[in-house]
């Protein structure tokens, strides 16, 4: 028996390591240990996910390398109801991914435990990179999105989860009639007037700062003089891609707004599904892998891990949920491995930067359908 | 033909280019025994050895040969126009010209459709306006520097213009339909629809080949004949493994009919060892990372979604052998994962079919039930009926229409003069 105590246990005693000082090796061994008595656990929690470890080529009890162990593909959280290894009782939130217009979005479901662990896991991240201190959180979205909720989508998740480094909580934009939002100009200058020498702490979704906060602002040619900000942003490059703004565009606009340096922005790449694991990026441009967690990039053609400098698909490993199966999620993002260790920043372990979605499948031959009764919508309800 | 593949910039020089090769069609009458000559002759040289590794030209070599043609030209034109001759059909006298300009709009996904698909109208009489697909610019490029070598007169080259151009520039596509008489097209739903859509002339002839998909059947008596069972599990593999599985006619699903003693889980163990072969043999060389991911998912959607579903398959996307039961097509997801549902009957199975279907493969021991079964599948919209093994035989008729005849005018002569 795997009891979740012991599971429990084991995670709270990773947390508390220094996120980024254990040795790769060391690591290694102590997730390895975890996630197989996770995915025992989800056995035995639920019949449909042991079948599909069961068929999984390498047996997990004998695997000794973590990318060996089964892992889920991120699609299959698309399921309505949410695939789940707790009861409809027990859950105590359900997020959901941003998916674009005509997506379905991902759904992970959250006990009381999984929940926790999240908070632990994204402060112990933040922590690392702007220090512990509590200071004024401006968030750049709407007040509708700071209200906690039973359904959170992945904005509200992000913005919830720096909460914990927050004094006090502002939202600089409000929601028009036709469900546009805007800058609230008036509540933003005196933010910044109030603030002007202080720390302080600014979340927002990387699309909605540069339509919403940047553009206006510099159509109106105004500067905010805040220059201790660090400002946090995440939710992908897609739509600024679409509008040829680069991430060096991006951030020199945001800083001139700020008046801050441009390393005070820090952009990161996380997802619903991986629950409490964010990547922020070093001051060398990399990202990397708390103690409590593993990225491994697969070759799409293998889909064993590449060696540095390959790029590949990324798997993201996280010990942390407990409530649904997303230890071992392959997604369907691409990054290349910078070094498997030794960063110029000090971080250990792995190092590498996002590059992008998978692109979509270019060759459309005669065999491909859509529309027809033969294309359902992938995705299995487990509850 | 003097650059074998033209780079286009304007919609003016389609328009120029159809011009010309129109003129050759109607000036220069080419009759099919001459078509079927130089044909021949360009088979032979496809079989050099630089060739050899060029997917598809094994097959072409083959379809190019007098001998395979000249029945199809007989069946599908009769055997004055085969002469270039009319032919008296009672007081009047018929004959069969070119449409003109015959539009070819292949898919990106069988090396050598751009060729196949111009083969057919030249047989016709016709001038070729062909848009060369990029991925397959370079395979096309080999195979018509043979028909270039061995067409001293020009005769064939003089007729056809490829040329190659990102298919969002809706100028040059549209340029290109207002330009023909005649069109081929061929492809997946997206593709297809968008070409459909495109400003042809009132009176051109379009042909649509695909979208469709393909499943496969057998018998208890078949599969389970623990004889013959690898013999038939390497016929699947190879019908699998062509195209990557992305062909119209690829099986994307096999029924297995249920019989007493017969087991599924062994047959699936011989299926996967012919996959683990057809792999070794034709291992992919590059994948698109989406795909990996729909293999992925596909693998773990039918495991997630009934803990009585099978699978078989390696740690890497190479092939997936999911197994369970049921009468519906899943969802395709290609990428030689092939779904083997086991049914109670497979005459109900067929029954529900639609013509989506394109071709039905088949391993049925008894002849009176495959009877059965090709006459359900044909009343139920599948057009092609075949052995297993044997599915991607491109020939005449194909999506349940003929290859030549569409793109001919049969043209009616009543002399005036009793």
């Amino acid at each position: 028996m795997n009891t979740l105590a012991e599971i429990e246990q084991a995670i709270e005693s990773l947390l508390l390591q220094p996120p980024y000082g254990v040795d790769p090796q060391q690591r290694h061994s102590a997730l390895l240990a975890l996630f197989k008595q996770e995915l025992a656990y989800a056995c035995e929690r639920n019949p449909r996910f042991r079948n599909y470890v069961e068929q999984w080529p390498v047996d997990f009890c004998e695997a000794d390398k973590i990318s060996d162990l089964p892992y889920l593909p991120v699609g299959v959280f698309k399921a309505n109801p949410p695939l789940a290894l707790v009861g409809a009782d027990d859950v105590k939130r359900t997020l959901s991914s941003s998916a674009t217009t005509g997506q379905v979005p991902s759904r992970v479901v959250l006990d009381a435990a999984t929940a926790r662990r999240m908070a632990k896991g994204v402060i112990t991240i933040i922590r690392d990179f702007i220090g512990p201190a509590r200071r004024p959180y401006l968030v750049i979205d709407t007040p509708e999105n700071l209200a906690a909720q039973a359904e959170l989508g992945a904005r509200g998740a992000a913005i919830q989860a720096l909460g914990s480094f927050a004094t006090e909580v502002v939202s600089c934009l409000r929601s028009g009639h036709n469900g546009d939002s805007s800058v609230d100009l008036e509540k933003l200058l005196a933010c910044a007037a109030k603030w002007k020498d202080a720390d302080v702490l600014v979340y927002g979704f990387t699309y909605v700062i540069w339509t919403n906060l940047v553009q206006p602002l510099q159509r109106q040619g105004i500067t905010l003089d805040v220059p201790n900000v660090r400002v946090l942003h995440s939710g992908g490059w897609k739509r600024l891609q679409q509008q040829a703004v680069t991430r060096d565009v991006f951030t020199r606009g945001v800083a001139s707004i700020f008046g801050c340096s441009p390393d005070r922005v820090i952009d990161y790449y996380g997802m619903v599904e991986n629950v409490g694991v964010i990547y922020p990026d070093c001051d060398h441009g990399n990202k990397h892998v708390p103690a409590f967690a593993d990225v491994i990039v697969r070759d799409p053609l293998t889909l064993a891990p590449v060696n540095a400098g390959q790029r590949g698909l990324i798997q993201v490993c996280s010990v942390l949920p407990t409530s649904f199966p997303g230890f071992l999620l392959l997604t369907e993002d691409m990054a290349t491995v910078i070094d498997y260790d030794g960063c110029p920043c000090g971080r250990r372990g792995i190092s590498f930067r996002f590059a992008g979605r998978a692109p979509k499948a270019e060759v459309r031959g005669c065999g491909n359908l859509e529309n027809s009764r033969y294309q359902q919508p992938q995705g299995v309800g487990v509850a | 033909m003097t650059e074998l593949i033209q780079p286009i910039a304007s919609p003016q020089e389609i328009a120029g280019a159809a011009r010309q090769l129109r003129e050759i069609a109607r000036q220069d009458q080419i009759a099919p025994q001459t078509v079927l000559e130089v044909f021949d002759r360009w088979a032979a040289a496809l079989g050099d050895r630089e060739l050899h590794d060029v997917p598809g030209v094994t097959f072409l070599r083959l379809w190019l040969r007098r001998g395979n043609l000249e029945p199809v030209l007989l069946r599908e034109l009769g055997p004055s126009p085969v002469n270039g001759a009319w032919r008296e059909d009672g007081r009047a006298r018929l004959r069969a010209f070119p449409l003109g300009v015959v539009g070819h709009w292949p898919a990106g996904n069988v090396e050598i459709q751009p060729v196949l698909s111009l083969t057919c109208a030249l047989l016709g009489g016709n001038s070729c306006l062909v848009r060369v697909p990029s991925r397959l610019v370079q395979i096309t490029r080999q195979v018509m520097e043979k028909l270039q070598e061995v067409d001293r007169s020009g005769s064939l080259t003089e007729r056809i213009f490829l040329t190659s151009f990102d298919h969002s520039r809706m100028d040059l596509q549209e340029a290109m339909a207002q330009s023909v008489d005649g069109a081929m097209i061929w492809g997946g739903a997206e593709a297809v629809s968008q070409v459909r859509g495109l400003p042809f002339p009132h009176w051109a002839r379009v042909v649509v080949f695909g979208p469709r998909l393909s499943a496969a059947a057998m018998d208890a008596e078949t599969w389970g004949n623990k004889t013959d069972r690898p013999s038939w599990c390497r016929r699947i593999a190879r019908d699998v493994w062509q195209f990557d599985q992305q062909a119209c006619s690829s099986p994307q699903t096999l029924f297995l009919e249920r019989g007493a003693g017969c087991d599924p889980a062994e047959f699936v163990e011989d299926l996967k060892q012919a996959f683990q072969e057809e792999n070794r043999q034709h291992p992919r060389q590059q994948i698109e990372p989406a795909l990996t991911s729909a293999i992925s998912l596909a693998r773990a959607s039918w495991l997630l979604g009934d803990d009585k579903n099978r699978a078989l398959f390696p740690a890497s996307p190479d092939w997936t052998i999911l197994l369970g039961t049921g009468m519906d097509i899943p969802n395709p997801t290609q990428g030689r994962t092939l779904s083997v549902l086991v049914v109670d009957d497979l005459v109900e199975v067929v029954s529900k079919f639609d013509g989506t279907l394109q071709t039905l493969g088949l391993g049925i021991k008894d002849a009176r039930k495959e009877e059965l079964l090709a006459l359900t599948a044909g009343r139920n919209g599948v057009d092609r009926i075949v052995k297993l093994g044997r599915m991607h035989v491109f020939g005449s008729p194909w999506d349940g229409t003929e290859l030549i005849r569409p793109m001919v005018r049969l043209v009616r002569h009543v002399p005036s003069e009793d």
